[in-house]
């Protein structure tokens, strides 16, 4: 005889939680025997099984084979019960074809509906039974224990059925050993089904991924040089994927392609739509086609690929750095932005036709042209700028980039992107759409005057952004490595203490380059500060003896000797610290 | 949220926002349609690009029979057609014309 120890007790007890209920609304009498050690062994063995890391339709087999094994049946089968279609479905039963059917049907669905055991002890005379699963499989079910398998959160997971015991029919004590199995199976079962699932998800995800990879990585990785100009492009998807591009192909005669793209809405459709598009224009472009053809073309094939309500509005340009003139095509992207030097203005050119894709076209509308003079700014966003929703419902809107045009179009055209995305970041919580910036910036004639601009958050961390600002500003301006150091030094320095002591808070502290006449002039603006005269503090004596120096009152006293003209201006919080390097060309 | 009441002429008249979440429902409305498509935007507060493809497929299929015009169109969705170029696809008038 055999005395159940607390592992199996436990087991016992666990599947008799799912089915007791049924079997108490079955009116049945509970048999209490002992399980014997066989059906020990066989109960330990299918719980050791069930535990291994299958795949659902592994598990089902092992499910229905430990089944027939521990209660001694001819076969099993297994449905599992979908919920939302409130069907049942057999993915296993032994020699069959997958089946489906409503979970309102039979025997199994009196068991999906009362979650009860149900024996049935001569199936032929049972008016419920459903003998057309026998003619499919040949198999003829003399009796049938038919079980729910009810899963750890109380959900039904699917019914289980036993089939043909080996000898006579199944009896109280089978329904209880069956009874316990099934909460075993059950809760595997989910187990696997979750897990499932999850897979499926991440593989999904790590698609996506692979599909963000591709498309990214059809993006130039650097900027083209162009005699005279700068230029710049970024994209920002939403999405892990987005419906945004641009791309940028040096011709011959200091010409250059310049496109961008924004597909109908963010994704993997979009994301091949326009990396399509942009596949195209490249060898359209290589192939020396002419503007006109290639955005004909690429229209009509993307018209013809397209399903009916996807479009890309774009823009197809060739810049020409000798003439001065951005020829383009502006199928649905708009508006496009021209800042004009001379003006201190902002024109707002709207598409030259309608987006690409939308419908075949036989003749393109004429292409435009734009005129760049010195210093002009011409400005491609995508709507995700236009369209950044506000706190209010409002949007970030056309007019707010335009006066960061006017106001920061100096700015190299990296740091005026940054600031334009960074601006409507600041205005509005998250990112609705992909947002993609081409800056195209013809340089002033007077490259003396160019200012490098940075806004530094007030942490020590902001150092290098303020040390590559400089070392760009220096490459630009070509100007002495060796009159670099100072700056950097005399900027760390003074930074450092607007940290330190400054007013905290998120107010930025602003750092502005400005090229002058064999000079480079540097500001520091901390709008949020006490009055701290970092020119007025006392010297120093370099002089002293080691052991009477103090670190960290160095800086300021080097500052005087390494740069020239170092001020300070105090007026209502803000304080204003400037100075001068001198510099040699190289 | 997008409401689409069909008057006694046929025009379909608008409220609410023509967004990704509400294409499905104007599509469906749109499908209805045979001829010409006449669509009162008088209370339609926005238009996405979704909303837009929407009523480029409806073109596409009724171009040859009428199209589409779209009538009672606000300030703010006007300048998503101009900025989109989509006004030279659709007939549109806008509020007060």
């Amino acid at each position: 005889m055999f005395s159940a120890p607390g592992p199996l007790r436990s087991l016992y007890t666990a599947g008799l939680q799912g089915a007791e209920r049924g079997m108490l609304e079955a009116k049945r009498e509970v048999v209490p025997r002992t399980i014997g050690p066989e059906e020990l062994t066989r109960v330990l063995d299918v719980t050791r099984k069930l535990a291994a890391r299958f795949d659902l339709a592994t598990m089902l087999t092992e499910v229905v084979r430990a089944a027939e094994a521990v209660i001694q049946a001819e076969g099993g089968s297994l449905w599992l019960y979908e919920k939302e279609r409130n069907e049942v479905v057999m993915r296993v039963a032994t020699g069959m074809e997958p089946l489906r059917m409503p979970a309102d049907r039979g025997i199994v669905g009196e068991c999906v509906r009362t979650r009860a055991i149900i024996n049935v002890p001569d199936c032929y005379a049972d008016p419920r039974f459903n003998q057309a699963i026998d003619k499919r499989s040949g198999f003829r079910t003399r009796c049938m224990l038919t079980l729910p398998l009810v899963g750890h959160d109380d959900t039904l997971v699917g019914v289980l059925q036993i089939l043909n015991k080996r000898r006579g029919v199944f009896d109280a004590h089978d329904e209880q050993l069956a009874a316990a199995l099934a909460a075993q199976c059950a809760v595997a079962l989910q187990r696997v089904q979750m897990i499932e699932a999850l897979v499926a998800g991440e593989r999904l995800k790590q698609e996506i991924a692979v599909a963000r990879e591709i498309q990214m990585g059809t993006l130039p990785s650097t900027m083209p040089t162009l005699p005279g100009y700068e230029v710049f492009g970024a994209v920002h998807p939403a999405d892990e994927t987005g419906g945004d591009t641009f791309d940028f192909t040096a011709l011959p005669g200091d010409r250059l392609f310049v496109m961008m793209g924004d597909a109908t809405g963010h994704g993997i459709g979009p994301a091949l739509s326009v990396t399509q598009m942009q596949a195209m224009l490249r060898l359209a472009v290589r192939l020396d086609a002419g503007l006109d053809a290639a955005y004909r073309h690429v229209n009509n094939q993307l018209a013809h690929d397209l399903p009916p309500e996807r479009f890309v509005t774009g823009f197809i340009g060739v810049l020409d750095a000798r003439a001065h003139v951005l020829e383009f095509h502006a199928p649905g992207q708009g508006p496009i932005l021209h800042f004009r030097a001379a003006a201190g203005a902002v024109d707002r050119g709207m598409p030259t036709t309608f987006p690409l894709g939308a419908f075949p076209i036989d003749q393109p509308k004429p292409s435009r042209k734009l005129q760049l003079a010195p210093g002009d700014v011409v400005a491609l966003i995508s709507d995700g700028i236009f369209e950044w929703p506000g706190p209010d419902g409002g949007e970030f809107g056309v007019e707010r980039v335009e006066a960061l045009l006017r106001e920061h179009y100096r700015l190299p055209a990296a740091q005026l992107a940054a600031l334009i995305h960074e601006r409507a970041r600041a205005f509005g919580a998250a990112q609705a759409d992909d947002v993609t910036l081409v800056i195209l910036h013809r340089l002033a004639a007077d490259a003396d005057a160019d200012v490098a601009e940075a806004e530094l958050p007030r942490e020590f961390a902001a150092l290098d952004a303020a040390v590559a600002l400089v070392r760009e500003f220096w490459q630009r301006h070509r100007l002495a490595d060796a009159d670099r150091f100072a700056v950097d030094f005399a900027i760390e320095e003074l930074f450092t203490n607007m940290v330190k002591y400054g007013g905290g808070g998120t107010t930025r502290i602003r750092l502005r380059l400005t090229r002058e006449p064999g000079a480079v002039a540097v500001l520091l603006v901390d709008p949020d500060s006490a009055r701290f005269d970092p020119t007025a503090a006392r010297p120093v004596d370099l002089a002293a003896p080691l052991e009477k120096r103090t670190p960290g009152r160095l800086g300021l006293p080097l500052i005087h000797k390494l740069v020239d003209d170092f001020a300070f201006d105090y007026a209502g919080r803000e304080s204003r610290i400037s100075f001068r390097k001198r510099t040699g060309s190289t | 949220m997008l409401e689409i009441e069909q008057r006694a002429d046929g025009t379909l008249a608008l409220a609410g926002r023509l967004d990704a979440a509400q294409a499905p429902k104007m599509q469906a409305a749109l499908d209805a349609l045979t001829g010409a498509a006449r669509l009162d935007c008088a209370r339609l507060e926005y238009v996405s690009s979704a909303g837009l493809g929407v009523l480029l497929k409806t073109q596409k299929r009724l171009g040859a029979t009428g199209g589409v015009t779209l009538v009672n169109v606000n300030a703010h969705i006007l300048d998503v057609f101009r900025y989109s170029g989509f006004d030279q696809i659709f007939r549109i008038e806008a509020a007060g014309a």
